[in-house]
């Protein structure tokens, strides 16, 4: 419309850039704060990472920095350290997120049902979700605490045990203590999730099945689940990503010990960064944990566009 | 007939006592630690140490909420204003930085559109320990370390590629004849973007700026690697300072805990449908 009014009036001066490249520009020009600022944050750190990976840099020892290729590569093939790091990110994967998600869909399917006060009964069941991951670690180290911690208290007071458990300092429970910390933590995440999904679906699904004669362990079956299906994968496969590089609760509640028996890879990571400021290893480490990630979210995207094909 | 009424039964039973038991497990579980540790904010630091321990504190006394926050060693008080400073700046720098990003993503024909766009997922994904060791050095040599700009542009790392996944979706579900309208009406499509579009994307701005705002309130690593003095750290950082000192407080512990929980607690509680709808749209779009 513009153009032709251009045209009856007047020809117009032909512009330095054409029309089209100017508004290409200003669309570019919508996007330059967040290119700028995730460059700066994101990109040109890990690229950063990745050169850094290449060098022998220990901070406190800057005349040995060196370039080495991928001598902290071959190192991290030789260290025990790290492959047990490797097995104890599965296992602390793999026990949370189930646990997770077990406990998040019964939550779920219970918070579904109308009652009185179900609004407030929702808001408290979701709060251990939003408090700080620093507050989960502490309150819960409080919670394991061999002698003023209520677990302990609970347990004697039930005859369940007689000489106090120091859980998170005990070779064989640290590990299970951090996932049920983190259990407790993540439960709200698939809750909230489920219970969208669950509020998604038609009463009239049900009434049908019900009028077919499904009872309800049928219905729950043939009919919940797998209307649930796609929101139940994106939600465990985001979940695991997520798992995997957490490291706030191990790191506020035992940084790894005892004796490295919780310390996951994203947790190893920190320790060699901080405590032996040996930042070229720290980087390599990184940049495994960084290929790692893009393989699970490459493996995510295949999968969820399996669901999406399969629900859509 | 007869399976029929035993599976009404079933069904009874189901809703019934099963119900109310299993919502008293989950709110029992899900509340149960906060409770101890309110508990023990309020007890008296003989009755913290007392065998056996009680759960209901005896004397009840708010003296470790006040020594928490104006503690010289510790000042919560100061831990507190840092948050909120470095929260809010986070949040409204993500707000506008994804606003403008988001909409371009939405409504723009783009090369490499949905490379961009793979981008910003795989980023939400990132681990902030990845970022630590390149981050710190950045900081170091531009001089930024112990200084507020460090922690909130580490924020953004985070921050801004969630964000503008979440609101891609909110302005493409809203239908760009409006703004075509306003900008034959003599708007400029900036214009048309704040005084049409934005209004219209409220409840994704809402759930953007509670998540953006909780997430950054929520960080440690950053803060705890990116500042050196007491009086630069958040609450995160703060917290686990407090802790790491020779003997742990379990009462001052407690307080600094709460007075870290309640502003995000209530901001979610109000909020919590936004964020609710917000999270879950992205899900459900996959």
């Amino acid at each position: 419309m513009k153009e032709q009014e251009a045209t009856i009036v007047a020809p117009a001066p032909r512009p330095l850039l054409s029309r089209t490249t100017r508004e290409m520009l200003a669309n570019y020009a919508y996007l330059l704060p967040a290119a700028i600022c995730l460059g700066g944050t994101v990109l040109f750190p890990i690229l950063k990472t990745i050169n850094m990976s290449l060098y022998h840099n220990v901070l406190f020892r800057p005349q040995d920095y060196r370039f080495i290729g991928l001598g902290n590569y071959a190192r991290m093939v030789q260290d025990q350290t790290f492959w047990l790091t490797l097995r104890n990110s599965f296992a602390w994967v793999l026990w949370s997120v189930s646990f997770q998600f077990v406990c998040g869909l019964a939550a779920a399917l219970l918070l579904n049902a109308s009652f009185k006060g179900r609004v407030i009964l929702r808001t408290i069941n979701l709060l251990p979700w939003i408090v700080p991951g620093v507050v989960v670690g502490l309150v819960w180290e409080y919670l394991y605490q061999p002698n003023y911690g209520p677990i302990n208290d609970l347990l004697r007071r039930a005859a369940l045990m007689r000489e106090p458990a120091a859980w998170l300092s005990e070779i064989n429970f640290a590990m299970p203590a951090v996932i049920i910390t983190n259990i407790w933590r993540g439960i709200p995440f698939f809750t909230i999730m489920i219970l969208a999904g669950l509020q998604a679906i038609p009463i009239e699904v049900y009434e049908a099945a019900t009028v077919d004669g499904a009872s309800i362990t049928q219905r729950f079956w043939h009919v919940t689940l797998p209307i649930l299906r796609p929101i139940i994968v994106v939600a465990t496969a985001t979940r695991i990503i997520w798992t995997f590089n957490y490291a706030d609760l191990i790191f506020v509640m035992t940084n790894g010990g005892p004796a490295d028996a919780t310390q996951i890879t994203s947790t190893y990571t920190l320790l060699v960064a901080y405590a032996t400021l040996d930042f070229g290893y720290a980087a390599a480490l990184s940049v495994i944990l960084l290929v790692i990630m893009l393989v699970f979210t490459a493996l995510y995207l295949k999968f969820t566009k399996g669901v999406e094909s399969v629900a859509g | 007939m007869s399976t029929h009424r035993s599976g009404d039964l079933f069904e009874r039973f189901l809703g019934g006592p099963v119900l109310w038991v299993g919502l008293l497990g989950i709110t029992l579980f899900a509340m149960g630690p906060f409770l101890w540790v309110v508990s023990a904010s309020l007890k008296t630091r003989a009755e913290l140490y007392a065998t056996p321990i009680t759960y209901i504190p005896t004397y009840p006394t708010f003296a470790n909420y006040v020594e928490t926050w104006t503690s010289t060693l510790t000042p919560f008080s100061r831990f507190f204003a840092n948050s909120l400073w470095v929260s809010s700046v986070t949040t409204v720098a993500t707000i506008v930085i994804s606003t403008s990003a988001g909409y371009a993503l939405a409504r723009f024909r783009f090369i490499g559109k949905n490379t961009l766009m793979l981008v910003f997922l795989a980023t939400q994904m990132f681990p902030s320990v990845l970022l630590i060791a390149p981050l710190l050095s950045q900081w170091y040599a531009l001089g930024l370390i112990d200084t507020y700009q460090a922690l909130i542009y580490s924020n953004l790392s985070f921050t801004v590629p969630f964000a503008v996944w979440m609101l891609v979706g909110y302005f493409e579900s809203i239908p760009h004849e409006l703004e075509e309208s306003a900008m034959i009406d003599g708007s400029s499509r900036f214009g048309a973007l704040i005084r049409i579009i934005v209004p219209l994307a409220a409840p994704g701005i809402a759930a953007t700026t509670i998540f953006a705002f909780v997430s950054s309130w929520s960080e440690l690593l950053f803060a705890t690697t990116f500042t050196s003095q007491t009086e630069m750290r958040t609450l995160s950082a703060g917290l686990l300072y407090m802790a790491g000192q020779y003997e742990v407080q379990w009462g001052t512990l407690s307080a600094g805990v709460m007075i870290s929980t309640i502003p995000v607690a209530v901001l979610f509680a109000f909020l919590q449908k936004h964020l609710i709808q917000g999270l879950t749209a992205g899900a459900m779009k996959g």
